[in-house]
């Protein structure tokens, strides 16, 4: 068992195309930190200079907002993140 | 005559006014519907002028408009489309300072603009006066959309968490003709009080993979919009 990460199609680049990555914690911070791991390229896209989440990133965990403190928020064996690029044109 | 509406639902568009932020990717697809279902004044705020670039996406507009206010060009085809509509034509920017007047007698204000720090005023907007705020989105094939009432549901700003750098978007048109589209049934469900809306919950829609996903979306308890951090 894992958690899975599903990738919006701009973070897809950075791992061979896949749309999906298990990994490993027990936290939402901690399994991107993990997928991080896996693929480095993604950590400037996922992650601002100060190590907080990117504003142009959404978090969403088995389909919902995780907000506040989404980093913090628990996972367990089985969970879904959804990782959303922001959308701002009109 | 479609039942959910009836008689009684259409004078309820007719007597509405809608403030349409933006005349442009979703502008024109917010309006041309909204005008056709016989919502009675529309008012449409844009400062710019049409640009050839535009034209992929803005339907408003024609090649005959290019160096026209867009406000202007809109106004020319939503009247030629349906002359009972009253257009409001306002050629500016949406500021702090103009805000509250653009909302003013307004019964709902639909974010059809380019950059999400106008996004926010509007946001913060239609909390202040109560109105509903119906969100959309666009870049490439893909959209975002969702209600908000102000009050009963979670706000635009509950999903903040950093700034959003300024960045050109390049859209294909059809992205805002679906994104605008569920935007305009929106209104429309809402001012005749009819239907479930899209609040508490984002759709993003996916052109290329032809999907729609939704997903919850909670109250901030730390909102500065609408939680207990609110700038009075």
């Amino acid at each position: 068992m894992a958690i899975h990460i599903n990738l919006h199609k701009t973070h897809r680049q950075y791992t061979e195309g896949k749309e999906s990555v298990d990994v490993a914690g027990r936290t939402v911070g901690e399994c991107l930190k993990d997928l991080i791991r896996q693929y480095p390229p993604l950590e400037k896209e996922v992650f601002g200079k100060n190590g907080k989440l990117s504003g142009i990133v959404e978090v969403y965990l088995n389909g919902a907002t995780a907000y506040p403190d989404e980093l913090a928020k628990p996972v367990k064996d089985g969970d879904t993140i959804q990782l959303v690029y922001f959308l701002a044109g009109g | 005559m479609i039942p959910e509406i009836g008689e009684a639902g259409q004078e309820k568009l007719k007597k509405a006014k809608v403030l349409v932020a933006g005349a442009g990717g979703l502008g024109s697809p917010i309006c041309i519907y909204l005008a056709a279902a016989g919502v009675g004044t529309i008012r449409l705020v844009d400062q710019d002028t049409v640009d050839l670039s535009n034209l992929n996406r803005q339907v408003l507009h024609g090649q005959g408009d290019i160096q026209r206010p867009k406000v202007q060009s809109a106004r020319d085809r939503l009247t030629s489309l349906n002359d009972t509509v009253t257009i409001e034509i306002h050629q500016q920017t949406i500021s702090e300072e103009s805000i509250d007047g653009l909302v003013e007698s307004c019964d709902a204000i639909v974010d059809a603009l380019d950059n999400i720090s106008t996004r926010y005023m509007l946001n913060k907007a239609a909390i202040t006066h109560q109105l509903p705020f119906f969100h959309g989105a666009v870049r490439g094939f893909e959209g975002r959309a969702m209600t908000i009432i102000p009050g009963r549901t979670p706000c635009l700003r509950c999903m903040y968490h950093g700034d959003v750098p300024k960045e050109k978007f390049p859209v294909i048109g059809v992205a805002p003709a679906v994104i605008g589209s569920i935007q305009s049934t929106e209104v429309i469900k809402y001012l005749i009080g009819t239907g479930d809306l899209l609040t508490d919950r984002m759709l993003i829609y996916d052109g290329m993979s032809m999907e729609f996903k939704e997903f919850k979306v909670s109250k901030n308890p730390q909102c500065d919009h609408c939680g207990e951090k609110m700038e009075k």
